[in-house]
């Protein structure tokens, strides 16, 4: 499920090669899912069971090593425990476990979600104040969401892997890298 | 009630009481807020109507939605329900919703039913 507003944008970013991918790959243009399930970052993996439980809670998990030199997370662990799951039904954690691993969002990263969703609706009607207005609302209300921080430095004009990207890093490495969901070793 | 409803509308915070149902769905009568079979009731009617109309912002705390007004434009823009959030951090109960494929075609999560899902969300940034 990309969060991304354009179907274009994720279509060059994954090279439409989409070959051989049997699963959906879904568009969250106006990051509903991402406000349902209280995603703050990516990638953030979640397991669903057969009875539409979550067995695993927003998790923090990569597919591959493309960027471990820069979070240190082995993500061969990561798949395999996946694998487990899948062919053998292990969970990472019990449901008390996963009770509570995602904290809730505050009023005001509630709030700050609204103003980038206001904000991609002004800048897509023309009104770039307006658009930049509440981009600005939305990154002080919810400084640390990186989905509305990060997702709107393209939006904006800026580069996500730029200069900006590397004072959010440091800006969320200093509040304590909060995140809604479980740590990247994916236990509770 | 789909969990993922949201709403963005033009009409600023107060709009008149007959519109209500064209803008979101939900219908102000004498037994409460409702949309098809489900009513909320409305303890104190002083919450959402006021003397110029239907206050969208005290309708959003009945619906227990986030709303957000951007003063200027008059743009009003209502959240996802908390409950479906909420169920799926303390109850582990993983909400329905819809969204459309890189083709626009909509998948829904219930169309999985009885299999394992593996949602994964990830971006170009």
């Amino acid at each position: 499920m990309a969060i991304d507003e354009a179907v274009d944008t994720i279509k060059n970013y994954i090279d439409h090669d989409t070959d051989g991918i049997s699963y959906p790959v879904l568009i969250d243009a106006d990051h509903v899912v991402t406000e349902l399930y209280a995603i703050s970052n990516v990638p953030t993996v979640i397991l669903i069971d057969e009875d539409d439980r979550i067995v695993q809670p927003n998790w923090n998990a990569y597919a591959t090593n493309t960027f471990t030199d820069f979070h240190g997370i082995d993500s061969g662990q990561q798949l395999d425990a996946i694998k487990r799951w899948v062919v053998d039904g292990d969970t990472m954690m019990d449901a008390s476990q996963a009770s509570g691993e995602v904290y809730d969002m505050t009023d005001e990263e509630e709030r700050g979600r609204l103003h980038f969703r206001i904000a991609n609706h002004l800048r897509t009607a023309g009104d770039e104040a307006g658009a930049e207005r509440n981009y600005d609302l939305a990154c002080e209300l919810a400084p640390h969401d990186w989905t509305i921080r990060r997702g709107s430095m393209p939006l904006r004009g800026g580069d996500p892997f730029g200069a900006e990207f590397f004072e959010l890093v440091t800006e969320y490495n200093e509040a304590g890298r909060p995140y809604h969901g479980v740590n990247h070793s994916g236990q509770a | 009630m789909d969990a993922s409803d949201i709403a963005l509308l033009d009409t600023g915070p107060v709009v008149a009481s007959d519109a209500l149902t064209d803008l979101i769905g939900w219908t102000l009568k004498p037994q409460g807020l409702c949309k098809d079979d489900e009513c909320v009731l409305v303890p104190d009617r002083s919450v959402v109507e006021t003397d110029d109309g239907v206050d969208l912002r005290g309708i959003a705390a009945l619906l227990d939605r986030p709303v957000a007004v951007d003063d200027a434009t008059g743009l009003v823009a209502i959240g996802t329900s908390r409950g479906p959030r909420r169920d799926a951090q303390q109850n582990q109960q993983a909400p329905d919703f819809r969204l459309p494929d890189l083709d626009g075609t909509w998948h829904a999560l219930s169309d999985h039913r009885s299999k394992k899902k593996l949602l994964v969300a990830f971006s170009s940034w």
